[in-house]
C-alpha cells in the first residue's frame, strides 16, 4: 500500500512538471524527429533557443518576429523551431545539441550568456552553421551577433536630456552586466554631452525578469523627480506601465518599439535590424562561409536605427529632433566615439 | 532630517514598503495557517501564478478589477485543492508535490497567457483608494491611508487571523491538527477535512497576493510575473515562527529593507548595487540570527496523517 503511494505520487508529480515542459518547449517546434528514410527537403531548418518567451515584448520577441517575417518571405521555405524559457545556458545547451543532432541548418542562440555552451557545441557539428549574441567571439562556424546598444542609447540620452524638465532622467537596469552596461553608459554619454546640466540616476533591480520589481524602480525614480526613463531587458514592461501612470513622464524603449504597451507614454525606441542579419547569416551560409564572423548591428551599417513613435512624435521640438540626428549622423560617421571602457 | 522630510524620501520608502510587502504578507498568512494544520504546501509560487494569471485575465476581459480579484481567489481555492488531494488524500511527499504544484502553476499560467492572450497587454487595474479623513494627515496619510483596498485588507489579516487561530474552536482544532493529529482524530474531528479547509484558504489567500502583482502593482501580465516571491512567503513564515505578528514583521522588515536601498539606489548614494538588492536578505537574516526563544514548529508539519498508523 505505502509503495503503490510513493509510485503514484511520484508518477503526479512527474505528470505536474510535464505540464511545464509542454509551455516550455512550445511555439513552432516539430515534436518528431525526422525519419531517416523520408525525402530530404530543401527547406532550410532554423532553430531558435530563447532566454524568455516569443512575446516578451523584448530582446525575444524582436529576433522571433524577424524570423517568422524571413520564413514568410522565403522562396525555399523555412522550417523554424523556437525553444523559450532557456534562461539556464544548462537547458540551452540541452536544446541545443538536440538541435544539431535533429540536422538543423542554423541554431540561433539568442543570449550573451550561450556563448560557452555554444563554443563547447559547434566544434563537434562542423557542418552545422550557430549563432549567438550578444557577443564577438566567433568561431570556425559560429556566428556572433553584435548590437550596438551603446550608440541608439546615446542618441536616446540626448533626446532624454532635450526634453526633460526636471533635469533628472532613470533607468531601470536589470543586472549590471553585458548589453545593460553598453545601453546604460551609451545613455549616460548621450545625456552628459547633451549639455544642460540633467542628471541621470540609476537603480538595478538585479534580474532581467523582475516586472514588479521594475515598476516599482520607475515609480521610485518619479517619486524622486525624473521625467524621461529608459531601460533594457525583457522587464522592462513593467516599467513603461508604471511610467504611462503619470501623464507628463516618457519612457525610451529599446530592444524592440514597445509602444503597443504604452502608447502615450513610449517617445521613441532603438530598434535592431534583425532580419538584416539573419539574411547576411543565411546568405553567408548559402555562398559557404558557415560562420567565423562578428556581424555587428550599428547605425553605420543601417542595422539599428531609432523609432519615433508616431503618436508622440508632435510633442518632441524640431531643435530636439535636429540635435537627435546629428547624434546619429555623427556616429554612423565616426565622429562621435562611444568609449566604454571608462 | 528636515531635508529627508520635506523631500518626502521617508514617505516614498514607507508607502513603497508597504505596497511591497502586500503580496509577501497575504500568501505567508495563507500559509501559516496551511502548516498550523500539518500541511508543508511549497505549491505557493504557483498558486500566486495562477491568481497573478486569473485576476489579470477577467479583469482584462470585464474591465472590473473586482471579479478579476474574485476569479483569482477562486482560481486560488481550486490549486489548494488539488494540493489538497495530493498531499492529504493520496498522501504523497510534501515537498514533491510542492515543488509539482509550483510547476505545474508556472506552466499553465504562461500556457493560458499565450493562448487567451497572446502578448503584453495592459489594464487599467485596481487605483489605491484614500481613505478619507485619515488620508489627508500630513505624513502619515501618503504613507498609511492612501493603498488600494487589498493593502487594507491585508493588514486587518493580521489580527484576524491572530484571533481566528488562538481564539476560535476552529482556530483550536487547525493548531492540534498540526501537532497531534492523532489525539484530534480520536476527539471526532477530521483531520482530512481541517486540512482540506486550510489548503484552500492558503490557496485562495496565495491567489489573491499573486492578483495583487497584476491587478494593483502593474496591469500586466507576464511569464513568471511573481519572480519567486512564494518561495520568499514560505520563508516568512519560518521567520514569523507561525504567528501573525510575526510575519507580519518579518513581510514590513523585509519589504521596507527592499523599498530603502531601491531610495538608496535611485538617489545615486554612492552604494554597490549588488549589495543593495542583497540588503533584504541580509537584514532579515540577521534578524533572524539574533532574535531570541526557541521555535516551535507545528509537530506534525509535513507528515501525512494515517488513520491507525503511528505517526
Amino acid at each position: 500500500m505505502k509503495s503503490t503511494r510513493k509510485i503514484l505520487s511520484i508518477l503526479l508529480a512527474m505528470v505536474l512538471a510535464l505540464s511545464l515542459l509542454i509551455t516550455g518547449c512550445g511555439g513552432d517546434q516539430k515534436p518528431a524527429a525526422p525519419k531517416a528514410d523520408a525525402p530530404k527537403t530543401q527547406k532550410l531548418k532554423i532553430a531558435l533557443v530563447l532566454p524568455s518567451t516569443v512575446d516578451d515584448m523584448a530582446w525575444a520577441q524582436s529576433m522571433y518576429e524577424a524570423l517568422k517575417k524571413l520564413q514568410s518571405q522565403s522562396k525555399d521555405g523555412i522550417e523554424l523551431a523556437v525553444s523559450e524559457r532557456m534562461g539556464k545556458p544548462v537547458d540551452a545547451g540541452a536544446a541545443i545539441r538536440q538541435y544539431a543532432t535533429q540536422g538543423f541548418d542554423i541554431i540561433i542562440a539568442h543570449g550573451a550568456q550561450y556563448q560557452s555552451v555554444v563554443k563547447e557545441i559547434a566544434p563537434e557539428f562542423p557542418k552545422i552553421t550557430f549563432a549567438y549574441g550578444t557577443g564577438f567571439q566567433s568561431g570556425p562556424n559560429i556566428f556572433a551577433y553584435d548590437p550596438q546598444a551603446q550608440e541608439g542609447a546615446y542618441v536616446m540620452g540626448v533626446l532624454a536630456a532635450k526634453m526633460s524638465k526636471s533635469k533628472i532622467v532613470g533607468i531601470v537596469g536589470p543586472v549590471e552586466a553585458g548589453d545593460a552596461i553598453k545601453y546604460n553608459k551609451g545613455f549616460q554619454m548621450g545625456v552628459a554631452a547633451a549639455g544642460g546640466d540633467v542628471k541621470t540616476r540609476i537603480a538595478y533591480t538585479g534580474s532581467f525578469n523582475e516586472i514588479v520589481k521594475a515598476g516599482e524602480i520607475a515609480k521610485t525614480h518619479m517619486d524622486a523627480g525624473a521625467d524621461l526613463l529608459t531601460g533594457s531587458s525583457q522587464q522592462a514592461v513593467g516599467a513603461i506601465k508604471a511610467v504611462a501612470g503619470k501623464p507628463g513622464t516618457y519612457w525610451l524603449s529599446t530592444d524592440m518599439d514597445q509602444s503597443a504597451v504604452a502608447p502615450d507614454a513610449v517617445l521613441a525606441s532603438q530598434v535592431y535590424n534583425w532580419e538584416k542579419v539573419l539574411t547576411k547569416i543565411i546568405d553567408l551560409r548559402k555562398a559557404g562561409t558557415v560562420g567565423g564572423q562578428h556581424l555587428t548591428l550599428s547605425f553605420a551599417d543601417g542595422m539599428l536605427d531609432l523609432k519615433y513613435n508616431p503618436k508622440l512624435e508632435g510633442k518632441i521640438p524640431q531643435d530636439v529632433k535636429a540635435a537627435v540626428e546629428k547624434a546619429k549622423k555623427d556616429i554612423a560617421a565616426g565622429t562621435i566615439k562611444i568609449d566604454l571602457s571608462k | 532630517m528636515t531635508d529627508f522630510m520635506e523631500q518626502g524620501i521617508l514617505i516614498g520608502i514607507i508607502a513603497t514598503g508597504i505596497r511591497l510587502a502586500i503580496p509577501y504578507l497575504l500568501a505567508a498568512l495563507g500559509e501559516m495557517l496551511t502548516q498550523r494544520s500539518g500541511v508543508f504546501n511549497l505549491g505557493l509560487e504557483g498558486i500566486m501564478l495562477m491568481g497573478a494569471f486569473f485576476g489579470f485575465y477577467v479583469t482584462f476581459v470585464t474591465h472590473s478589477p473586482m471579479l478579476g480579484l474574485l476569479a483569482a481567489i477562486v482560481a486560488g481555492a481550486l490549486m489548494g485543492l488539488l494540493m489538497a488531494f495530493v498531499s492529504v488524500t493520496l498522501q504523497a511527499e510534501q515537498g514533491i508535490s510542492g515543488i509539482g504544484l509550483s510547476m505545474l502553476g508556472w506552466g499553465l499560467s504562461g500556457l493560458f497567457f499565450r493562448l487567451y492572450v497572446g502578448g503584453i497587454q495592459t489594464i487599467e487595474g485596481l487605483k489605491p483608494w484614500k481613505i478619507p479623513v485619515l488620508g489627508d494627515i500630513p505624513i502619515l496619510g501618503p504613507m498609511f491611508f492612501n493603498h488600494n483596498i487589498i493593502a487594507y485588507f491585508a493588514f486587518l489579516l493580521v489580527p484576524i487571523s491572530w484571533f481566528v487561530l488562538f481564539r476560535t474552536t476552529w482556530g483550536l482544532s487547525v493548531r492540534a491538527v498540526g501537532m497531534t493529529p492523532q489525539a484530534v482524530d480520536t476527539l471526532g474531528v477530521s483531520v482530512t477535512k481541517m486540512r482540506y479547509q486550510c489548503l484552500i484558504i492558503g490557496g485562495m489567500l496565495a491567489g489573491l497576493a499573486g492578483a495583487t502583482l497584476t491587478v494593483a502593482n502593474t496591469h500586466m501580465f507576464a511569464d513568471n510575473i511573481t519572480a519567486g516571491r512564494g518561495f520568499i512567503a514560505i520563508a516568512l513564515v519560518y521567520f514569523g515562527r507561525w504567528s501573525p505578528w510575526g510575519i507580519l514583521a518579518g513581510s514590513l522588515l523585509f519589504s521596507m529593507a527592499d523599498s530603502f536601498q531601491l531610495w538608496v539606489q535611485v538617489l545615486g548614494i554612492n552604494f554597490p548595487y549588488e549589495l543593495a538588492v542583497m540588503l533584504p536578505y541580509i537584514v532579515t537574516i540577521v534578524a533572524l540570527m539574533i532574535s531570541f526563544g526557541r521555535v516551535w514548529p507545528p509537530a506534525a508539519l509535513g507528515k501525512p496523517y494515517e488513520r491507525g498508523v503511528r505517526g
